[in-house]
């Protein structure tokens, strides 16, 4: 039987949804709307009683205190009505949670083929509103065409009997699941039919795929499975294996690389074997605290004797494109996953994250598929609801706006965990997969989500993309999962565990296969969300929240006890064996079986061309200036820049305490609203050990030269590091590269060689930085064709490309949270230093992109020179001798001193001519040394007790006092070369302009 | 000296087991985590136990209202075992999204030893969202409530999306009449928020952080105590300890106000039941 049950909050409370859509409505749309009142539908499909009914209305789902409900449309007065449910397939996490409470609470099972699904509609009042406004809320506010469904009703048109009708969002799939062969006669039929199933198969990998095929040996092996052709299952499992996203293609490629001014040309063999791989290991070999990388689902470092750490960042970026909410969510707990897979599993953190999207108030004529407004305001709310609902703190995030993102916007999500170091004796980090292990399929069911989106990350966004790929994270599901694992693990029951993300079981399986060398999967066992997918649909889909376990035999009934404890489904789908093939059967019948070796069949290379050119060769120059008069205004200006300005809002929405181990928040100072250097957390609650993190970006050093985009990018995010306190000597570090498409195409991409280019100098910086700081990178990743096709509006297509972006991301830790620093001044009379001089380095600074210019003079890192101020800034943290740190980022001296002042509040006087000035006396100029973005210096703030200790230990190393704290009533002066008063501007002043822009976000 | 026996709850997306039952060793008890289902199997069960905590996190997801599910799959399976520990003099105290399922149970405000009907609720934050930040808490004085013995104000985070105490005005009079308004949201020197926001962070009827039984046994509460286990939780701790040092005061270890309230529990247990 269906009901449809309507819950409203009691008609005199406060409605905060409601009140959310109406403020959106006007600052969005402009809209005129007098009151919204939210009604929550539950529609249950189940066979139960009407008294059952009663009760679970009653009992579950509505609050008598706050809530009225009924079966009957609610009568609460409207003009108009917006209802909004999700198609079929999409994943209802509160639909599944009212089924298990039901079962609960009726003591039954809710039967196959029943279920519970959530909607809603919105009531809402107003004077000339017209059915259009209604249809834009709907489709810009309410629902995503990719995963929701809407209807408008009008007053009149409302039939108070029948409200919304029945909506039953179930999957119907009136198909038999068949395996289906293609021809491998010719390379050409292989590729019509890879491009017809949307297989993404280069035509350079066919001859390969084929020539396997076609050997004498291989069909004699097929043949006694009853095998010819290849299956389509087979097929799948290369493409997923040989997409970019999974294979690093473009890393592991060929470059050929021109300088166009020597007209000298250099033969790249692989980026990630030279300048990722060889320098970490050489680095581990001399870091004793490296314990895992290169291998794994993430990166391994030591945290103390008993304790491991783990590291790992990811993006999401298409999905998020697609439906922000979803994929951001999706993104977040989907990273959470690799910890938890890595070594034999580790608890989970903290989180972080990076947007990157167009202007928020972007009204240009281009139409991305979200608005950036729209596509910050869903993937925020994703990293929220997945962040939070984990259980694991959010301390850390960046957000960067910038126009190229129209394009494509950029979501990053990093994860760090925890492990004991051994399990019941083992190193916890070591794992392996042996014959007759089994293989389990633990968490979420499958169904037809994600398929394709691996391959579908590997191509530029377009109309045509498949939106089938777009998810909704259920954190839910994964902190029961997450839990469970743990468990387990500490009764060492798991031998491997891997995470099924992008290429589902066909990556996981295929991948853990290799250690054993073979395994035979009955794909008829993996629980399905619903009848009728393709057994090639089982293989590769990416439903979310399941993880591939591998455990002995003799567990499997401790295992499976504990699974059921916890909740969690988990199901033997196969074992390993040392056969060398992959075997996969669906009742018995062969579907798959190929060599565990296939993958190294000696497919090509994927090739490149890449052409420097230098930034004077390409018309760069520095735009000709003379000094400012109106520093205070300036000044102010560009603290309420997008990319300056505070972004309380958002970190205030996220759990950055849970777990208990918080030391550095996001917002620190007296009055807590000032953003922190990097994050502080205690991972082991019983230990005074602490672990920093920190990220950094700046693309906008791309424009000139991406090879200082990465050496600033790292040095920042090192620099944030130090700067709380943490050891010089322990950093780790995670490169996430996101770049335009390089593949050059006369028509396509025509830019596409110097974009090569960029991003073997890139590759380069990061080589050249990791050894000069000594950071070993724990992980990384690439993530390719950050483009996109934007309708313009003349029905024409424009292709926008981002800057060559690359989030850096530094872990250390820090051996006594105690002595960690935080960057607001402490007391009126101690003295400023800033430590590190100062050089023309206004190129891509954001003084210069506030006057629309690019300029020439972008900063350059000295690395080697820099980092012995790193270690004794260490050092002086470490011994007390300094009252608080903050590094000069993005903007300046004129950013950097404003944020150290508005975080003590307290009044600061600066003396210009005490910076140090490195270059040309000539160049030397007041706004030069303000806004100039020179790496490698700090702020420091020092009691004048220890003046003498602190000038001692910086000798020769670039720390000048210039400058002292004022009182609580005084205000940042800023006093020229000259002597005279350049700028003076109170700390109330400073936080209105820091934080108006997007103070009142909710 | 005997055992103070604390159960903390795990399973079903709930999430500050860890910390809450570390706090509960700093104050002195024998702190065990306990999945949800291991004590509705029967496998562990209240007997031995002197403190219940309902933790904080979102159990099953906040789908439905926050703390509603784990609410009705309480009752259903050991709301006979709670009310019979609740009357052997122990206590129970639920933080956060614990908070919120003792008010869906009928633990709270519990009238008259009625600990089974829901007269309270707490609703989505006016200000539309979830908020991590800290706020600063007075206690009222008189309330009989066993955790805040002693203490006048303090500051813990706050991190919830549906904190909003609401109830109707003679519930309210009642809570009022008998104390049970054990910790309110306050300004910085100590007077009532008044429905100032960020001070009083959701809309919370009369401020109200944190309610108790007429017994001071059972207390729920939105702020996290837990959270607040060492010095370096506080967000302002490196400027307390600057200005320490500065004023020539020694940096002893202290104990926080997060571990004091919970020491106010098991010190209670210690007097009365051990």
């Amino acid at each position: 039987m269906q009901k449809r049950l309507e819950i409203r909050l009691k008609p005199h409370l406060n409605d905060p949804e409601g009140e959310g859509l109406r403020k959106k409505a006007g600052a969005y749309f402009g809209m005129a709307i007098e009151s919204v009142r939210t009604i929550q539908i539950v529609t249950l499909d189940a066979d139960l009683t009407d008294a059952q009914f009663i009760q679970v209305k009653d009992d579950l789902f509505t609050n008598p205190v706050t809530q009225e409900s009924s079966f009957e449309p609610l009568s609460t007065p409207f003009d108009w009505c917006i209802w909004v449910g999700f198609r079929p397939g999409v994943r209802d996490n509160a639909g599944s949670t009212a089924v298990e409470a039901i079962e609960d609470i009726l003591d039954l099972k809710i039967r196959d083929g029943e279920a519970v699904y959530t909607s809603k509609r919105y009531c809402i009042t107003g004077e000339g509103l017209t059915e259009e406004d209604m249809v834009t809320l709907a489709s810009q506010l309410l629902a995503n065409d990719i995963i929701q469904q809407y209807s408008v009703f009008s007053k009149d048109a409302w039939d108070s009997a029948k409200g919304v009708g029945f909506r039953i969002p179930k999957v119907k799939l009136d198909h038999t699941p068949t395996v289906s062969t293609m021809s491998v006669e010719s390379d050409e039929v292989l590729k019509t039919l890879s491009d017809e199933r949307n297989l993404a198969l280069r035509a350079q990998d066919i001859p390969v795929i084929r020539n396997y095929f076609l050997r004498d040996e291989v069909k004699k092996d097929r043949e006694t499975m009853g095998l010819t052709d290849p299956t389509d299952v087979e097929l799948e499992y290369i493409s997923q294996s040989r997409s970019d996203h999974c294979n690093h293609n473009t890393f592991q490629g060929i470059f050929r690389y021109t300088d166009i001014s020597t007209g000298e040309t250099l033969v790249e063999n692989n980026l990630f074997k030279t300048y990722i791989k060889e320098p970490t290991l050489y680095l581990k070999d001399k870091k004793d605290w490296v314990v895992s990388v290169l291998w794994d689902n993430a990166g391994i470092g030591r945290f103390d004797e008993n304790h491991n750490y783990v590291i790992t960042g990811e993006t999401h970026n298409s999905p998020s494109n697609m439906e922000a909410y979803g994929g951001a969510i999706t993104g977040i707990v989907g990273v959470y996953r690799d910890p938890l897979g890595t070594g034999l599993g580790s608890k989970l953190v903290m989180g972080s994250y990076g947007f990157c999207v167009a202007d928020r108030d972007y009204n240009g004529d281009y139409q991305p598929n979200l608005h950036p407004r729209r596509l910050l305001d869903g993937v925020i709310e994703g990293v929220k609801d997945g962040g939070n609902k984990s259980g694991i703190p959010t301390p850390f995030g960046q957000i960067y706006f910038e126009k190229g993102y129209l394009g494509k916007s950029l979501v990053f999500v990093t994860a760090l965990g925890i492990m004991p170091a051994t399990v019941n004796g083992k190193p916890s980090h070591e794992k392996r997969t042996t014959r007759g292990d089994l293989i389990l399929m633990c968490g979420g069911r499958v169904g037809k989500d994600g398929i394709h989106g691996v391959t579908a990350s590997s191509e530029v966004f377009s109309e045509n993309t498949p939106a089938g790929h777009v998810q909704i994270g259920d954190p839910y599901t994964q902190k029961k999962m997450h839990d469970f694992i743990l468990e387990a693990r500490d009764e060492d029951l798991i031998v491997f565990i891997t995470d099924n993300g992008g290429g589902g079981l066909s990556s996981s399986i295929g991948e853990s296969a290799e250690i054993s060398n073979g395994c035979h999967v009955e794909l008829e066992k993996v629980p399905l969300k619903y009848d009728g997918l393709d057994q090639w649909e089982i293989w590769i889909s990416e439903s979310q929240e399941r993880m591939t376990v591998v455990i002995r035999p003799e567990s499997l009934n401790r295992f499976m006890e504990l699974s059921r404890k916890h909740a969690v489904e988990s199901t033997v789908i196969g074992t390993y064996t040392d056969t060398g093939k992959l075997h996969i059967t669906y009742h018995g019948k062969t579907c798959a079986y190929v060599n565990m070796d296939l993958l190294s069949e000696g497919f090509p290379q994927w090739e490149f061309d890449a052409e420097w050119q230098t930034p004077e060769r390409r018309g760069l120059f520095e735009p000709v200036t003379r000094e400012p008069k109106d520093y205070n205004r300036l000044i102010l200006d560009i603290l309420n820049r997008p990319n300056i300005c505070s972004k309380e809002w958002v970190s205030r929405q996220y759990d950055h305490e849970v777990q208990g181990g918080s030391v550095i928040k996001p917002l620190m100072g007296k009055e807590r609203d000032v953003a922190s250097d990097a994050s502080v957390v205690r991972p082991v609650l019983t230990s005074e050990r602490g672990l920093a993190f920190s990220q950094a970006l700046l693309p906008t050093y791309s424009a000139i030269d991406a090879y200082h985009m990465t050496t600033c990018t790292i040095d920042e995010a090192v620099r944030r590091l130090i700067a709380v306190g943490a050891d010089p000597d322990q950093i780790g570090g995670v490169d996430n590269f996101c770049w335009p498409d390089i593949q050059f195409h006369p028509e396509n991409n025509p830019d596409g060689k110097f974009k090569a280019a960029q991003l073997v100098r890139s590759c380069r910086a990061l080589k050249d930085m990791c050894m000069a700081y000594e950071i070993p990178l724990l992980s990384g990743k690439d993530s390719m064709y950050v483009d996109g096709h934007l309708k313009g509006r003349y029905g024409e297509t424009l292709k926008v490309s981002a800057l060559e972006t690359m989030q850096f991301s530094a872990s250390a830790v820090i051996t006594d949270v105690n002595h960690a620093m935080s960057l607001d001044t402490k007391m009126e009379g101690d003295l400023v230093y800033v430590l590190g001089e100062t050089a023309d380095h206004l190129g891509g600074s954001e003084y210069y992109e506030h006057l629309g210019k690019v300029g020439l003079n972008v900063p350059q890192v000295k690395a080697a020179h820099y980092i012995h101020r790193y270690k004794a800034l260490a050092r002086a943290i470490e011994t007390g001798l300094v009252a608080s740190v903050h590094g000069v980022y993005r903007g300046g001296l004129a950013v950097h001193l404003p944020m150290v002042a508005m975080a003590g509040c307290l009044g600061m006087t600066v003396r210009l001519a005490d910076i140090l000035w490195e270059g040309e006396d000539v160049k030397r100029r007041d706004d030069r040394i303000l806004f100039s973005e020179t790496p490698g210096r700090f702020i420091i703030t020092v009691a004048p007790s220890k003046k003498a200790d602190f000038e001692k230990l910086f000798s020769g190393l670039g720390a000048k006092h210039v400058g002292d704290v004022t009182g609580e009533n005084d205000a940042l002066v800023i006093m020229g070369s000259n002597g005279e008063m350049k700028a003076e501007l109170t700390v109330s002043s400073m936080k209105q302009a820091y934080k108006k822009r997007f103070g009142d976000e909710r | 000296m005997s055992d103070v026996n604390v159960l903390v709850l795990t399973g079903y997306g709930l999430n500050c087991d860890h910390e809450t039952a570390h706090a509960f060793t700093l104050a002195g008890a024998v702190s065990t985590r306990v999945h949800i289902n291991a004590l509705i199997d029967r496998d562990v069960t209240l007997d031995g136990f002197h403190i219940l905590v309902f933790g904080g996190g979102f159990s099953w997801g906040d789908d439905h209202g926050a703390g509603v599910v784990q609410a009705v799959r309480m009752k259903t399976h050991l709301g006979e075992a709670i009310e019979h520990f609740i009357q052997s003099g122990k206590l129970v105290i639920g933080i956060c999204n614990g908070f919120q399922t003792l008010v869906n149970m009928g633990l709270l405000p519990g009238f008259d030893n009625d600990y089974r009907s829901r007269k309270v609720a707490l609703i989505h934050n006016d200000c539309g969202n979830f908020r991590d930040d800290w706020v600063n808490l007075k206690v009222n004085g008189k309330s009989p409530c066993v955790f805040t013995q002693g203490m006048d104000t303090m500051e813990y985070p706050v991190r919830h999306g549906e904190g909003k105490f609401y109830a109707e005005p003679d519930v309210m009079k009642l809570l009022t009449e008998q104390n049970q308004i054990a910790l309110r949201y306050a300004l910085g020197n100590g007077t009532p928020a008044n429905g100032k926001f960020p001070e009083n962070p959701n809309g919370s009827v009369n401020d109200i952080a944190g309610i108790c039984d007429q017994t001071g046994r059972v207390f729920g509460l939105m702020p996290h105590p837990e959270a607040y286990s060492h010095a370096v939780n506080h967000p302002a701790w490196t400027r307390h300890k600057e200005l320490a040092i500065r004023a020539g005061k020694p940096l002893d270890a202290f104990e926080t106000p997060g571990i004091r309230l919970f020491r106010n529990g098991v010190n209670y247990i210690r007097n009365s039941i051990l």
